[in-house]
């Protein structure tokens, strides 16, 4: 039976079959590895370029960047601080009515991550940004985008790049931020 | 191209592509799948981005460890020992670290069973009111805490029954038996506790002390200390058993003797030691036969000579009573022959020896849980119909006590049921009403610390975060109950919930000397309380036993009596990392049994010679008969087991308890009948079994390889 097959498979068209399978699955793949990268949808379109353009500061929503290892996001109530006292807010087609809602509700609006490293990689925002490290380095420019965005391939080698280009001529820098023990802890 | 295709390549080509797709497909963060809920109003202490600590107390056993637990953005991310707790030090076990798992349990029971709260408070309400004082019954788990007092408090005022706290643990570690030895020889029934950090040779009867024995992070640290800080010498331990357990494999050296001849070898040791002391031999062991103790339990004399000249010579000499050595018919014999064993060395009082626990802060003598006959008693008053209403709380009987004391067919003599469980185990399931507590690291509350450390601690506990489900505190329930019930009810319980109940007995504290803080007011104290994981007093608040009697006794050396008329004898141990609760937490059924690295099973441990005699090979399903049942389970081929001795873990078998327990493995309570020793404790290593083959096999999950175990995977059977 699998003689047969095999037979069959050396045939033209049985070679166009394997063919067409294995761009069946090199497609599946690709498109695998597309979805990945890619924007997930959120609860709100968050407008991030709108919110910059009012000038308001990263670390006004996420201040633990400056503190400690992530920089987490805003409490309901930091978003209502502001929004309570804009018309828009109550304007029952706009994309605010998510928020509207979540706080009338007293429920927790679900964020969906964009910006992930596995858990083997111990990343903490703090130091990057007492390196002197601007967010928009690595997260992109955000006046520009609608819901964040990752703009980086973020893997190993992209973080090495970066931290040898940091150290320069020093070597001892060099040591440091190339150790393995750095990220991985 | 097509002459060199070979099937082989194919099969490569397709297993690639198939690789890549997984690889490309699964290489996404798999957290972008977990979503991210932040706060509605950030706590005014908790920082973006920035984690937030809660000291509270571990719930997973009696022993009462402070835990300190990470919380992120109001959920909690990870357990640890809390670091200033005098009794565990910053440590937990396994069972501690899995806490986690029972919060985030997918099978919590998630709404009391009325659906609404305010019909669930008119149920017990109604309870309360329409029923006798008499006819109403509170059965606990066995942690001395908040909830016990309260209990206790409320049935002072109403003539209630007062409340029985029992647990298996409590069953197997032979916690009655202990304590009426010490009030025999002591003239107190305390909880002795046995300082192994300060010893030099310490001799443990049945003691699993490393595994679940009384307190076991904080004996595992005295474990430590005698093998090297506390004496700047590397102590020994001696360990008497049948069957090798975990903390017998620690040991220097392991004594598998006879089970039921503990009494005999520990007073042919005492004699032996008494007579290289010089002087008069104390009445105690005046009457044992040293020769005759040898031959009837299996160890040469030479063992015992060595392990009684070590015994004597030594500066801090100590021996354990503890486990099965103490569940037999002649249990508190054993434990009388071990603690005169101490009196020999005169340890009382001192470093390296024998104290009475310390009472915890707000504790004016020790109250142990119930005894398995008491249990039996009060299943027989269930079954008489002298029982309206049974509230059951923190423990889960119908998996803990023997079947053939069978709690389950009393509950239909109970009028009403009430079940406070948070999972929907085997005793909820046969309950009238599930009202669920929330879990332990969503509760108020505190626990008193029975043993383990020289201090009196009383530990807290405040939830960690908010409740998931629609569950509340049963002190919540029965304050609002009585409240509603009214009259001697409402006088005995005048408080708003339970955080001012808690209040209410912590202030007691504010005047006490030596504390481990002091504040000015009771909002004060009760923050520090929360910050520190709750209140000890600086000061070693161990009592010295008196000795005077100790020597004096009279014991008579002597056999356990066995049930059954099967060939081998019966070891039930408790599994370190399952036990009575665990079972129904991943991780812990993930984690392999430390001496046979078997998982998510109920195995039976048997001589590989026995085996070979029977013709039973590893995996072979057996079926094990006793007087009071039967039960099939695979056997596993262990050397570090006398021949005439089977073993079996208790930890697995339930028949509810949510997805990860149910119907996996089988319960040895199933194969105990109801025997028990002169204290009343179960005597549970008293039994003997019959070994019947099946003919099928089961393959036990297991870390170690198969391969090279007594020649398996390697072409030839045995």
């Amino acid at each position: 039976m699998i003689k047969r097959l095999f037979d069959w498979l050396k045939q033209p068209l049985g070679l166009i079959a394997v063919g067409i399978g294995f761009l069946a699955l090199f497609s599946l793949a690709a498109y695998g590895l597309y979805t990945t990268q890619q924007s997930p949808e959120q609860p709100i379109q968050f407008p991030h370029q709108t919110h910059v353009a009012f000038g308001i500061q990263c670390l006004y929503c996420h201040p633990g960047a400056s503190r400690g290892p992530a920089a987490g996001l805003p409490s309901q109530a930091t978003c209502w601080g502001c929004h309570e006292q804009i018309q828009k807010t109550y304007n029952p087609d706009s994309e605010l009515r998510f928020l509207l809602a979540a706080v009338q509700n007293n429920e927790p609006l679900q964020w969906v991550p964009v910006a992930m490293v596995p858990d083997f990689v111990q990343f903490n925002h703090r130091a990057h940004v007492a390196a002197g490290r601007n967010c928009e380095e690595c997260h992109g420019d955000m006046s520009r985008v609608i819901i964040a965005e990752n703009p980086q391939v973020m893997n190993m080698g992209w973080c090495l790049t970066c931290h040898i280009d940091a150290a320069g001529d020093d070597q001892e820098k060099l040591i440091k931020l190339s150790d393995c023990g750095t990220c991985h802890y | 191209m097509s002459e060199q295709f070979s099937r082989r390549d194919f099969l490569k080509l397709a297993g690639v592509g198939a690789a890549t797709t997984a690889v490309l497909t699964g290489c996404g963060p798999a957290s972008r799948y977990v979503k991210r809920e932040p706060y509605m109003e950030m706590p005014e202490y908790t920082y973006n981005g920035q984690s937030t600590y809660y000291a509270t107390t571990c719930r997973e056993c009696a022993a009462g460890c402070g835990l300190v637990v990470r919380t992120y953005q109001g959920r909690a991310i990870k357990t640890e020992g809390n670091a200033s707790h005098p009794l565990n030090l910053g440590k937990t076990c396994a069972r501690g670290q899995a806490t986690l798992q029972g919060l985030y349990n997918p099978d919590r029971v998630q709404e009391p069973s009325t659906g609404d709260w305010d019909a669930a408070i008119q149920v017990v309400a109604d309870a309360l009111k329409n029923n006798q004082p008499g006819e109403i019954a509170f059965l606990m788990g066995m942690a001395p805490d908040h909830l016990f007092d309260l209990v206790s408090d409320l049935a002072g005022a109403t003539g209630m029954n007062a409340p029985v706290r029992f647990g298996a643990l409590g069953m197997f570690e032979a916690r009655a038996t202990l304590s009426k030895a010490a009030e025999n020889l002591f003239g107190e029934a305390a909880l002795p506790y046995f300082d192994v950090g300060g010893a030099q040779v310490v001799l443990s009867f049945g003691a699993n002390f490393l595994e679940t024995w009384l307190s076991p992070v904080s004996y595992t640290r005295g474990f430590a200390g005698l093998r090297e800080a506390q004496t700047k010498q590397r102590g020994t331990l001696v360990q008497f058993e049948a069957r090798m357990s975990a903390t017998a494999g620690k040991a220097d050296e392991w004594v598998p003797l006879r089970p039921g001849t503990e009494s005999l070898v520990a007073l042919a040791i005492g004699r032996l030691a008494a007579e290289m002391r010089g002087g008069v031999m104390p009445r105690a062991f005046s009457g044992v036969d040293v020769l005759d103790a040898a031959s009837k339990s299996g160890v040469k004399v030479e063992t015992l000579q060595h392990i009684a000249e070590m015994f004597a010579n030594s500066a801090g000499a100590l021996a354990i009573p503890g486990g099965a050595a103490l569940g037999q018919s002649n249990g508190l014999e054993v434990a009388e022959a071990v603690l005169a064993l101490n009196a020999l060395a005169d340890n009382f009082g001192k470093p390296g020896g024998v104290y009475l626990s310390a009472l915890a802060p707000n504790q004016a003598e020790y109250h142990r849980p119930a005894s398995a006959k008491e249990m039996q008693e009060f299943v027989q008053r269930m079954t008489r119909g002298d029982f309206k209403v049974l509230f059951i709380h923190g423990v889960n009987p119908v998996f803990e006590l023997p079947k053939s004391i069978d709690f389950k067919s009393a509950l239909s003599g109970v009028g009403q049921v009430i079940s406070f469980a948070t999972f929907p185990d085997e005793t909820a399931a046969e309950a009238d009403h599930v009202f669920p507590d929330h879990h332990g690291l969503e509760s108020w509350g505190y626990q008193r610390v029975v043993t383990g450390t020289a201090q009196p601690v009383l530990s807290g506990a405040q939830p960690v975060v908010s409740p998931f489900y629609n569950t509340r505190a049963t002190a919540d329930v029965l304050i609002a109950a009585a409240q509603l019930a009214g009259g001697r009810f409402a006088q005995a319980l005048p408080f708003k919930d339970e955080v001012e109940f808690l209040q209410s007995k912590v202030a007691l504290l504010m005047g006490e000397a030596d504390g481990s803080f002091v504040a000015p007011e009771i909002l004060t104290f009760m923050a520090y309380f929360q910050q520190h994981g709750g209140w000890w007093k600086n000061s070693d608040g161990r009592g010295a036993p008196d000795t005077a009697s100790a020597l004096n006794r009279n014991i008579n050396g002597s056999m356990a009596e066995f049930a059954g008329d099967g060939e081998f004898f019966f070891v039930p141990f408790v599994s370190t990392t399952l036990a009575e609760a665990g079972a129904n937490k991943p991780w812990l059924q993930e984690l392999p049994d430390p001496t046979t690295t078997v998982m998510w099973n109920t195995w039976l441990e048997m001589n590989p010679k026995t085996a070979h005699e029977l013709h039973i090979e590893n995996d072979d399903v057996v079926r094990v008969v006793s007087e009071a049942g039967a039960v099939e389970l695979p056997v596993y081929l262990y050397p570090a087991i006398r021949p005439d001795t089977v073993a079996m873990p208790f930890g697995q078998g339930h028949t509810a308890y949510g997805r990860y327990a149910e119907n996996r493995g089988v319960n040895p309570n199933d194969l105990l009948g109801q025997h028990f020793n002169e204290a009343g404790d179960l005597a549970f290593a008293g039994m003997k079994v019959r070994i019947e083959k099946t003919g099928r096999k089961q393959n036990l999950s297991r870390l170690e390889s198969m391969m090279g175990v007594y020649g398996e995977g390697m072409g030839e059977e045995h």
